[in-house]
């Protein structure tokens, strides 16, 4: 009886085994065609001089030397940490403000309608997007000008100045992302009990004050979550500096993907773009590792 | 416990998992059956067609199906598969092209431009020289009616690598309505660069906000280049290379190859020379006056609309501006074409394309019968229907070609070749991304302010000596 007991429990736990490997076959198989092979494969093409039509030849470190001392690629990383920084925190910002007001009095139509509208540009192409957004920002002939100057500001060289064209793309980006963040943040308050804010108000705390030491402590894994993602997407920002401005004018709007598709598709560069694109990885892990680690003394997990 | 409970806690049964097998196993091969696209339609993986990559944009989709169409009537032998590439210029077209190579689906012929024949000719091109002089009695008819400026921009190191379809000069296109309400007259073809000047400040006075007398793209065709070749200097030292006998001798005896050699030469780089330096001064001058914008990146698309709508009163732009305006819905006289104004000189820049015969293919005899098709004078008629560019071929360009959308002038497009035989194209060496690259990155510096040309052209001096010393 009890051989018969162990016998059956083996054959369940190999079947369970089995179902296991059955669903989980599909996500592995994904993550290491997609992920771990093409990250292998550009780890190793960096270590290659490759044109695409000879055959590769060995580099060593070569192709590291030289992105270090480009000039190109060292501004294009300082372009995209600052497009990171202006990016994000814009984005949170605003989601965080958008949520907070649509967490209040309105009715449920209207949050709905709302939430809809700001998720709305998210599913459309960043380029499409962008293009777009060249016309309403163009010096010229643009409509942000021409409204601007209804209110007796200036032609803005938001496109061709070196300043302003990391504002206009900033603020396109901005404008089509912080609908993703909008919507975690609108979750993450609506799991935030009620009793909470009750209790607070009974301890006379209001307003700003209210938001500040009960919904943001308590939103902060959301805000870790959406924080995190939105790093690693401002890290990799290529269509809307790619089709806005192209770069420039000068480097000014340059981004570290951008660098990687011109030496690779546009230079055939394929091992120093693969160089870039690793010392691209490394940053965006090392930012993420950072985040998490500020995470364990800033988010509070109730 | 019931066998049930006990099936549950450890999944479905071995029996449930092979139905769920077959299942998945009859919806597989459903979708198996399926039409759809296969790994076969992915261009250069169908062994048993020609594959040919065009730039989508150029022409219109049934100009694209009766090339395809006409040539297998002419050859059932050869089977063809026509990609049209969208891209939104030259160099976007170029860049994907490259891409299929990468991915190592490369087709067999290729559209390739001014900017990428060097290029295609150093690393992937096939020189078309005895083919051409095989079939020279074939070709005769077709190289009396090209300018051999057009052929010698297609020739490197003294082979030819494509026969030219298509070029487009960068020509002033004016306004008239324009010009007209501001009570100004159309400039006589041989102008000076003081009369353009005085023409932008005339225009600015009489245009009222949100009017830009000159507007430009910051690009290699049309950006500042034509401004380097009135003042007659460039990017790159200019010089021709040795050869080409051969072509000229059996084409274009006497005069009409006087001077030409095998192809140009882009070497050393000289964007801090003195005339260089006068352009982008200039062109300062212009943008601080008001009288021009700071260019934008990109591929000028957003100047038909502007344009047609009466917002500029001046820009650069080839034959291919014709159809651009007229399906803009711009009057035939509401806009007029003239040379560009003379400096130092009166040289214009263009740019042309044809089709490339790619190291790679397998069927480079078929291959060369799709290129001899490609410039017959009936297939380019079909072709270029909708004045979308300028036809190589000079019986092409008449008035009747031109009776709809106009310009007036439109004989401007073929003599801005006859009239300026030093016009040339557009400096585009091997390395002619890199080169892009610097010109269009620190041409938007310098623009900035009168302070910004020089250091902004020593910046693009050291990228041009570090891309031309880079092997490619």
């Amino acid at each position: 009886m009890v051989s018969e007991l162990r016998t059956r429990g083996r054959a369940q736990r190999r079947a369970a085994r089995l179902m296991a490997a059955v669903f989980l076959a599909p996500t592995v198989v994904g993550v290491v065609v997609f992920t771990v092979v093409p990250i292998v494969g550009s780890v190793l093409l960096s270590l290659f001089h490759w044109n695409v039509i000879d055959s590769p030849r060995w580099a060593g470190t070569a192709n590291y030397r030289q992105v270090f001392t480009d000039s190109t690629v060292l501004v294009s990383f300082t372009n995209t940490l600052l497009f990171m920084v202006l990016a994000v925190g814009l984005q949170l910002g605003l989601a965080l403000a958008l949520a907070l007001a649509l967490d209040g009095r309105l009715p449920q139509w209207l949050r709905a309608a709302f939430r809809s509208a700001f998720f709305f540009p998210l599913v459309l192409s960043a380029a499409s997007i962008s293009v777009v957004m060249k016309y309403l920002f163009n010096q010229d002939f643009g409509v942000v000008n021409w409204a601007l100057g209804h209110v007796g500001v200036s032609p803005v060289p938001w496109l061709t100045h070196e300043r302003w064209a990391m504002v206009a793309v900033v603020l396109v980006y901005v404008w089509q992302q912080f609908g993703f963040s909008l919507l975690l943040f609108v979750g993450g308050l609506n799991n935030i009990p009620r009793e909470m804010h009750e209790a607070a108000a009974v301890d006379g705390s209001t307003g700003w004050r209210k938001h500040l030491h009960i919904t943001l402590p308590l939103l902060s894994p959301t805000l870790l979550v959406a924080s995190v993602v939105g790093v690693i997407n401002a890290l990799q920002v290529f269509e809307q500096p790619y089709v806005l401005t192209d770069g420039g004018p000068g480097d000014a709007t340059r981004t570290v993907v951008m660098v990687i598709y011109q030496s690779a598709f546009e230079q055939l560069r394929f091992g120093e773009a693969s160089a870039v694109g690793v010392l691209l990885f490394a940053l965006i892990l090392a930012v993420t590792a950072l985040q998490f680690r500020l995470s364990r003394r800033l988010v509070h997990y109730q | 416990m019931s066998t049930f409970g006990r099936r549950d806690r450890s999944g479905p049964s071995r029996r449930a998992l092979l139905r769920y097998g077959a299942s998945g196993a009859a919806a597989a091969g459903l979708v198996a059956s399926w039409e759809r696209l296969t790994g076969a339609d992915i261009p250069g993986r169908d062994d048993d067609a020609l594959t040919v990559a065009t730039l989508g944009s150029s022409v219109d989709p049934a100009a694209q199906r009766a090339l395809r169409d006409g040539f297998q009537e002419l050859h059932p032998e050869i089977q063809v598969r026509l990609i049209a590439v969208q891209a939104t210029d030259w160099p976007d077209f170029f860049a994907k092209i490259l891409t299929q190579i990468a991915a190592g689906t490369a087709p067999d012929v290729v559209y390739v431009a001014t900017e990428g024949v060097q290029l295609f000719a150093e690393n992937l091109g096939v020189a078309l020289d005895d083919r051409v002089r095989r079939d020279a009695d074939e070709l005769r008819e077709y190289f009396a009616d090209v300018h051999p400026s057009l052929v010698e921009s297609m020739m490197y190191e003294g082979s030819l690598y494509q026969l030219p379809v298509e070029f487009n000069a960068a020509d002033m296109y004016l306004n008239t309505s324009v010009l007209r309400s501001a009570g100004l007259a159309t400039p006589p073809p041989h102008w000076e660069r003081d009369d353009f000047t005085a023409l932008l400040t005339e225009l600015r006075a009489a245009g009222g906000s949100g009017f830009t007398p000159y507007y430009w793209t910051n690009r290699l065709w049309g950006g500042v280049v034509p401004w380097l070749f009135v003042n007659d200097t460039n990017i790159l030292a200019e010089s021709r290379a040795p050869g080409g006998a051969w072509l000229w001798d059996a084409f274009y005896p006497g005069e009409a190859a006087a001077g030409r050699g095998g192809g140009y030469r882009w070497t050393t780089p000289q964007a801090t020379s003195d005339r260089v330096v006068e352009v982008y001064e200039y062109l300062t001058e212009l943008i601080q006056r008001g009288l021009c914008s700071r260019p934008e990146g990109g591929s000028g698309n957003n100047l038909v609309g502007v344009f047609s709508t009466g917002r500029v009163g001046v820009t650069p732009a080839g034959g291919f501006w014709a159809g651009g305006l007229h399906e803009a819905g711009m009057d035939r006289d509401g806009y007029d074409v003239t040379f560009f104004p003379r400096w130092r000189g009166q040289r214009h820049q263009f740019g042309g394309a044809g089709y490339a015969l790619l190291r790679t293919s397998n069927k480079p005899d078929e291959a060369w019968e799709f290129i001899k098709y490609s410039v017959r004078g009936e297939v380019m008629e079909a072709l270029f229907q909708g004045n979308q560019t300028t036809p190589a071929r000079r019986s092409m360009l008449n008035a009747e070609r031109y009776r709809t959308t106009g310009p007036a002038g439109w004989r401007t497009f073929y003599d801005t070749l006859d009239a300026f035989p030093d016009t040339g194209p557009i400096p585009a060496p091997p390395q002619v991304t890199e080169v892009e690259l610097a010109l269009t990155k620190h041409t938007g510096t310098a623009l900035g302010s009168p302070g910004a040309v020089r250091p902004a052209l020593r910046a693009m001096q050291n990228d041009l000596e570090a891309a031309m010393e880079r092997a490619w």
